[in-house]
């Protein structure tokens, strides 16, 4: 036997918990809700001289022919399609490594792969500065004293590329690791011991079982390290300054100069929406194609 | 209570420390040469606190432009900014710094040159004030032109510069550079070889791309002309100090602000064996003369102080004696005109091996074309860069194709017209 309701007490009942929400969603809508919604509206804005004007052409129309832009995307995209793969594989066997039995002192092992993530991002470029410095750089030097020639890491395009790439693929590819370790060790056991059971060797044992079973993680670290270079920033700013020229220039290095050096807020947001839009369109992609038969089960 | 009380009297106390304390934001040699105006300023200011912070050059941009844009949140009470990078703030932010006039500024108008306040004005605002030029000139190692048989007295053009990078190459085996070129980092080459053929990327009213202009053709082919030589080292700010720094590097060509980090950052052992000499031209009996850089400084509106601020800032940039000293100490040419003819001007070097370096180099000063950075000074920047270093690597057929393209690129960023 319970009383009736009064409709005050649903009411006060129900409000509870979105007064408890509330600070959260008040912070939201200030800081994502409003500059996302903001920006958009930038994007359609001539924001080089004040006062502002609507002129949709000014920014997306530039975007469509700005060889600049194009360029972005284009270092971008490289960077995506060559170090992330490379990464994510070499993540792939230093997880398996981390899990082996035969490896001692895995506490250590572990932490010195995912150390590079805990230093700061600003010492790490200036020692990466130094390592790549032609003239007097460990790496040229280590080049030319085994007879191969020194290479201009720095100032000229393609070493400069490859230089963002090893930077990036040294700082994270234990962070990859520890995550697939994870997912490595949810696998049964129970899968090996019969795959061994019924002959099936080391080999294939990695590729039948190991490599299936971690798809979900493989799918989740993918997602992850594509968003993280679409929105790359730190190591052409600070390890090759984008250049030379615009060889090391990402699609958020160029966003930033728009936006902040030369102050046109409209020609950033429209900026800012592309890569939004083309993060979205990569994650959906990989989750069909990598993680289809996942879906389908 | 007692703590609330306790926490408002600290904070009182903060705010009468903060009250007698100015920050100043700069960079480089620009922090000891303006802590040496320090002790002046507390002579009429006794108990104010003066706390320079170098943060870099484009940090101090950076950082300003953001703080502009947050309303004038976390500011200097004086903050220095590049003459051609001005602009965009005045523009843009009209509020975020101080009128001088409000305080006085006027009185400081007939000090300094036009061509630095072209710049720092905006209709009858005055938003800064003029600290140093940087009038250009060949700095170089006396000891490693003799050693390959270079004698400055005869680099009369870039094309001798060229033939002097070569003997140099041939006496080191190509390790010692005659200069270094921050290609593909930087566009000053470009700006500083412009410049002295009077051409620039915008007109001197700011209202028309010109960067594809026939002096800016020539100043492209001669950098090519040197790059192909294989006469200057590629090298950022810092690769460039290092190469002096370990003698790899005979010359640098820079605005004249670089005597003071040379001074300040050469090893002990080569003061005295440096020298100057005026810019080539860029054909024979050419101009000898142009300007990179200069800056000014500023008052944020932010300040608390904003008097004590502009005694500060009239004190270490009008005051003869502070200027001479920041000329000779830390080698930041004046803008002070009272300063031109001065018999101290006459005094050697001892850095630069007894030279009156700076008679030579204040005397191009007359010589160089004012031009105006605009608010687009940045974006234009950027794309010079890139075009700069495409172009010596061989990507367009011909200088004038590269700086059309520039000049497309400049047009669609900052929508002004190309002049015809």
């Amino acid at each position: 036997m319970t009383p009736p309701k009064s409709p005050r007490r649903v009411r006060r009942s129900t409000l509870a918990p979105y007064l408890f929400l509330a600070p959260f969603f008040a912070m939201f809508a200030v800081f994502w809700v409003y500059p996302i919604a903001y920006s958009f509206v930038l994007s359609f804005l001539n924001t080089r001289r004040r006062p502002w004007t609507f002129d949709p052409d000014f920014n997306w129309g530039r975007l469509v022919q700005d060889e600049f832009f194009w360029n972005a995307l284009q270092n971008t995209m490289i960077i995506l399609v060559v170090q992330v793969p490379l990464m994510l594989a070499f993540a792939t066997l230093l997880a398996v490594a981390f899990g082996s039995d035969l490896l001692k002192a895995k506490g250590f092992f572990r932490f010195a792969f995912f150390a590079p993530l805990v230093l700061g991002a600003v010492p790490y470029s200036a020692v990466f500065r130094l390592i790549f410095n032609e003239q007097y750089g460990i790496l040229n030097f280590g080049l030319t004293s085994i007879g191969l020639p020194s290479v201009p890491w720095l100032f000229e395009s393609t070493p400069a590329l490859i230089t963002i790439m090893i930077a990036m693929t040294w700082r994270w590819t234990g962070y990859n690791a520890i995550i697939l370790l994870s997912g490595l060790q949810s696998i049964p056991l129970a899968l090996y011991e019969a795959a061994k059971i019924d002959g099936a060797g080391p080999l294939q044992r990695f590729f039948r079982i190991t490599i299936p079973m971690l798809r979900p993680v493989l799918l989740f670290t993918f997602v992850l390290s594509t968003i993280g270079t679409l929105q790359l920033f730190t190591e052409p700013w600070l390890i090759t300054n984008t250049g030379p020229g615009n060889a090391t220039e990402t699609l958020v290095t160029y966003l930033y100069k728009q936006g902040f050096r030369s102050f046109n807020f409209g020609y950033a947001s429209a900026i800012a929406y592309t890569v939004a839009i083309i993060a979205a369109i990569f994650s959906l992609l990989q989750i069909r194609l990598v993680g289809g038969r996942e879906v389908d089960r | 209570m007692k703590r609330i009380a306790a926490l408002t009297i600290a904070l009182l106390l903060a705010g009468m420390a903060s009250a007698q304390t100015l920050t100043v934001w700069v960079w480089d040699i620009n922090k000891p040469a303006l802590e040496s105006t320090i002790a002046s300023f507390q002579e009429m200011h006794p108990g104010a606190e003066v706390v320079v912070e170098d943060l870099g050059n484009q940090n101090v941009y950076d950082r300003g432009l953001a703080g502009c844009a947050a309303g004038g949140f976390d500011m200097p009470d004086v903050y220095l900014v590049e003459n051609n990078e001005a602009q965009v703030f005045w523009s843009q932010f009209p509020d975020c710094f101080t009128d001088l006039r409000t305080l006085g500024g006027e009185e400081l108008l007939p000090l300094f040159p036009d061509f630095k306040w072209a710049e720092l004005t905006e209709g009858d605002a005055i938003f800064a004030v003029p600290y140093d030029s940087g009038p250009t000139a060949i700095f170089y190692r006396t000891d490693l032109y003799e050693q390959a048989g270079i004698d400055p007295t005869s680099i009369q053009t870039w094309a001798d510069f060229r033939e002097a990078g070569t003997a140099l190459n041939t006496t080191f085996d190509g390790t010692v550079k005659m200069g270094a070129i921050g290609k593909g980092q930087d566009d000053e080459w470009f700006r500083m070889l412009a410049n002295q053929a009077g051409c620039f990327y915008f007109d001197e009213a700011g209202t028309e791309i010109t960067v594809n202009q026939p002096g800016c053709v020539s100043a492209m082919e001669t950098m090519k002309d040197l790059w192909d030589a294989s006469v200057l080292h590629p090298a950022g700010w810092v690769e460039q100090i290092q190469f002096l720094q370990n003698d790899a590097q005979a010359s640098s060509f820079f605005g004249s602000w670089y005597g003071g980090t040379l001074t300040a950052e050469m090893p002990a052992e080569q003061a005295g064996s440096w020298g100057v000499y005026l810019t080539p031209a860029l054909e024979p009996g050419g101009v000898r003369a142009s300007n990179l850089g200069g800056s000014a400084l500023a008052i944020p509106a932010s300040s608390d102080n904003p008097e004590l601020a502009y005694d500060f800032v009239v004190n270490a940039l009008a005051d003869e004696e502070n200027q001479l000293e920041i000329l000779f100490e830390y080698g930041l040419t004046p803008s002070l005109l009272s300063l031109q003819g001065n018999p101290a001007l006459n005094q050697g070097v001892d850095f630069f091996g007894g030279q009156a370096i700076w008679q030579d180099i204040l005397g191009t000063l007359g010589d160089v074309p004012a031009v105006s950075g605009t608010q687009f000074f940045q974006e234009a920047r950027n794309v010079m860069i890139v075009v700069v270093n495409d172009y010596l690597d061989g990507n367009y057929a011909s200088a004038q194709e590269a700086l059309d393209q520039a000049a497309q690129q400049i047009a669609a960023s900052t929508g002004l017209p190309i002049a015809d």
